[in-house]
């Protein structure tokens, strides 16, 4: 804290000079941003991303060695500067949190006319404000673990440098890489090939590698069984709609006080009907859908309802067994439990490889990650078409050694605990 | 084992836990408050097994499931502040706080419901959700103690010895709220592409975790003021609420990938 004798600027600094130095950070940062809008991260990409970062740390290991011992620099990296910096990129990040954001690409006129869109609070992420105060924590984070150097070294220091050091290396790496971070997506039709990907904003881009589709095959969970309103088509209890998964011929459910009973189940069912007849037939074929037969019965009821229930699929109709009046059993469509692609990968070197692409089992090639995204869903199941992203990030590799410094530093936080002599 | 046997072993836990809390009142030892406590956790924890198993996957994706772990791991953080630390009023704190949870969750009960989807099946969702809410019950704990202090500020007689216990709880905290978002930030990369998206859930995790950054930073300076520090506390502990379960009902969250819960 200030000494009462001191006054505001006279060494040594304290709280109140780090809070007008983080408002300064924060000003420029406004003043630049109604001047010249948002950051334009396109333009630091490769190379300029890797000067701008060796700038950087040079500027840092400078202002350390020539001026690491005067009283500004001592005071830039420690606690005094510390916490302003860090309760104003709080303040930034719960306004990014609070406010919805808009992609990169949005332009000004898009964007709600409001308050809000001057200062960049709409894309925060890409505002000068925002990426200053980034730099501005950055420095101090690099001064006060190059200061950390200069005293008398014991275990906790370890910590220290896991801590603060890799922070350092993942948020500059990450900073600095996302100007050369390139997604794209593609989509491909079984027993097609593809090596054309397309941007954010609709740009295509051939890349170095192609992509066979052999084999797109998707897997659902067992049906569920709803009561649903007639005239509003809602699931019952309107408060907490209650489903039912199929678990078994025989089976008996209670749903929204109608008790069911399973009488009959084809995973694979070709639905034929017309105003006068209904029959529900096993089929194996595309587009065969799910089908349970079930009794319904409910309390007021003269005689139970029997009838079959289905999703339907892009041939057949879907199927609802109706109760009463009010209410009858539907069947929402499945959940996926998993998709996955089996795909042939050629690279421009000649190179062949045969690979199965999952959600949470990317596969890479080169220097691209090809991830499981999407696929046809208004084919649901019989999908032939599957949807990759693609996602090239070269300050991938500096990014997660910073973040397992930081997995260490955190292990050895939990088990040191703080500094005795902090009470 | 489903959602309709757990007032059982809720009631169970909570009336170990209780006559646990009230016997570190009463007796010398600690032994016999640590070991209803541990009962307790023992037969909460046969409740999650059974719902796992029946469930055929770790009951961590809806928020009732996550409550759940939550009224787990409180006692569990109590446990160890009272084994570590002395308090005896800890015990009560956390089973207090445990059984308003649990209460919520007889109330509100989840769904059966099987369904995983794609994203969520990977070998970082249970360690990252699972930690995220260890480092919840032991936050939860230490703002416990932040209001206790900030309450009877006055009537405390051994405050440094207090704040010392806060800044253990708050470190462990942090150190899991660490380890919990790098891992999730490694599992979003393997199952988004990216490890980081700024969505409203990540980004009011990274608000959470810059909030206790400042406690532990202003705590280092010997002059620190404690009223400060414990209002710190209270603070990011309301950060931490925003995101684990605010951002649901905020606007900027409507497309967030993170809520499963319906
Ligand atoms: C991963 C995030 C961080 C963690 C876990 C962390 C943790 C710590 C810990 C435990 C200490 C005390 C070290 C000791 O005495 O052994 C410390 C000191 C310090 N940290 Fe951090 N910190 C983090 C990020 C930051 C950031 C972002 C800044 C600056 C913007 C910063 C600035 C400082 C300063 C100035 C000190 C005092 C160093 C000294 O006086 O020697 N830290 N930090």
């Amino acid at each position: 804290m200030k000494s009462p004798s001191r006054k505001i600027w006279e060494q040594p600094w304290g709280y109140a000079e780090g809070f007008i130095m983080a408002a300064g950070v924060l000003l420029s940062g406004l003043l630049l941003q109604f001047a010249a809008g948002n950051i334009e991260t396109a333009l630091f990409a490769f190379p300029v991303n890797t000067i701008l970062g060796a700038l950087f740390v040079a500027g840092i290991l400078a202002v350390h060695f020539l001026a690491g011992k005067s009283r500004t620099v001592r005071w830039l990296s420690g606690v005094y500067a510390t916490i302003p910096a860090l309760a104003a990129l709080l303040t930034l990040t719960v306004i990014l949190g609070l406010v919805p954001q808009f992609p990169a690409g949005t332009g000004r006129e898009q964007l709600p006319p409001h308050l809000f869109s001057s200062p960049g609070w709409y894309q925060m992420i890409h505002s000068w404000p925002f990426v200053l105060l980034c730099f501005y924590n950055l420095t101090i984070l690099g001064l006060v673990t190059l200061r950390r150097t200069t005293r008398k070294q014991s275990w906790r220091d370890i910590g220290f440098y896991l801590n603060h050091l890799g922070l350092f290396i993942a948020l500059l790496g990450g900073l600095l890489g996302s100007a050369d971070m390139e997604r794209l997506t593609m989509s491909i039709q079984e027993g097609q090939v593809e090596w054309r990907g397309t941007g954010k904003t609709g740009e295509i881009k051939e890349l170095p590698v192609a992509i066979q589709l052999d084999t797109f095959m998707i897997e659902e969970y067992e049906p569920k069984l709803v009561i649903i309103e007639n005239e509003t088509g809602k699931m019952l209890p309107a408060s907490r709609p209650e489903t039912y998964m199929f678990e078994g011929v025989g089976k008996t459910a209670r749903l929204a006080d109608v008790t069911l009973e399973i009488t009959d189940y084809l995973p694979h069912a070709a639905i034929f009907r017309d105003s006068t007849f209904l029959n529900v037939v096993p089929m194996m074929m595309e587009g065969a859908t799910a089908a349970i037969r079930v009794k319904a019965d409910k309390p007021g009821l003269g005689q139970p309802m029997e009838g079959w229930v289905s999703n339907g699929s892009y041939l057949f109709p879907h199927l609802l067994l109706q109760i009463d009046e009010e209410t009858s059993v539907a069947m929402p469509l499945q959940e996926v439990r998993k998709y996955s692609s089996h795909v042939t990968v050629y690279t421009e070197a000649g190179s062949t490889k045969e690979a199965v692409i999952e959600v949470n089992r990317p596969l890479q090639v080169e220097d691209w990650m090809i991830y499981q995204y999407s696929y046809d869903d208004s084919k649901g199941k019989y999908s032939g078409t599957s949807v990759f992203e693609l996602v090239r990030d070269p300050w991938l590799k500096t990014v997660y050694i910073g973040i397992f410094m930081l997995l260490a530093g955190a292990l050895f936080l939990f088990i040191a605990g703080p500094k005795k002599s902090i009470s | 084992m489903t959602w309709d046997s757990f007032i059982y072993f809720a009631v169970g836990a909570v009336l170990l836990w209780g006559s646990g809390a009230a016997l570190a009142y009463r007796s010398k030892h600690k032994l016999w408050p640590a070991w209803l406590t541990a009962a307790g956790l023992i037969l909460f924890s046969l409740f999650i097994a059974g719902l796992w198993i029946s469930l055929e996957r770790p009951p961590l994706r809806t928020m009732g499931e996550t409550r759940l772990w939550y009224s787990f791991f409180l006692p569990v953080a109590g446990l160890l502040t009272y084994l570590r630390w002395n308090y005896k009023w800890i015990l009560s704190f956390t089973t207090v706080l445990s059984t308003v949870f649990i209460i919520v969750n007889i109330v509100k009960p989840d769904i059966h419901n099987k369904v995983l989807m794609p994203a969520l099946q990977s070998p970082w969702f249970a360690p990252h959700v699972i930690i995220y809410m260890f480092s919840y019950a032991i936050l939860g704990a230490a703002t416990l103690v932040a209001i206790y202090y900030l309450a009877r500020e006055k009537k405390i007689t051994h405050k440094a010895r207090l704040m010392e216990m806060t800044d253990s709880m708050v470190y462990a905290g942090i150190a899991c709220i660490t380890l919990g978002m790098l891992m999730g930030a490694i599992w979003a990369k393997v199952a988004w592409g990216h490890y980081w998206s700024w969505d409203p859930k990540e980004t009011w995790a990274a608000a959470t975790w810059l909030g206790y950054l400042l406690y532990i930073h202003y705590r280092l300076k010997k002059n620190a003021s404690d009223k400060t520090s414990m209002i710190l506390l209270v603070l990011a502990f309301i950060l931490l609420q925003i995101c684990w379960y605010g951002v649901n009902y905020l606007p900027s969250a409507q497309q967030s990938i993170h809520t499963y819960s319906s």
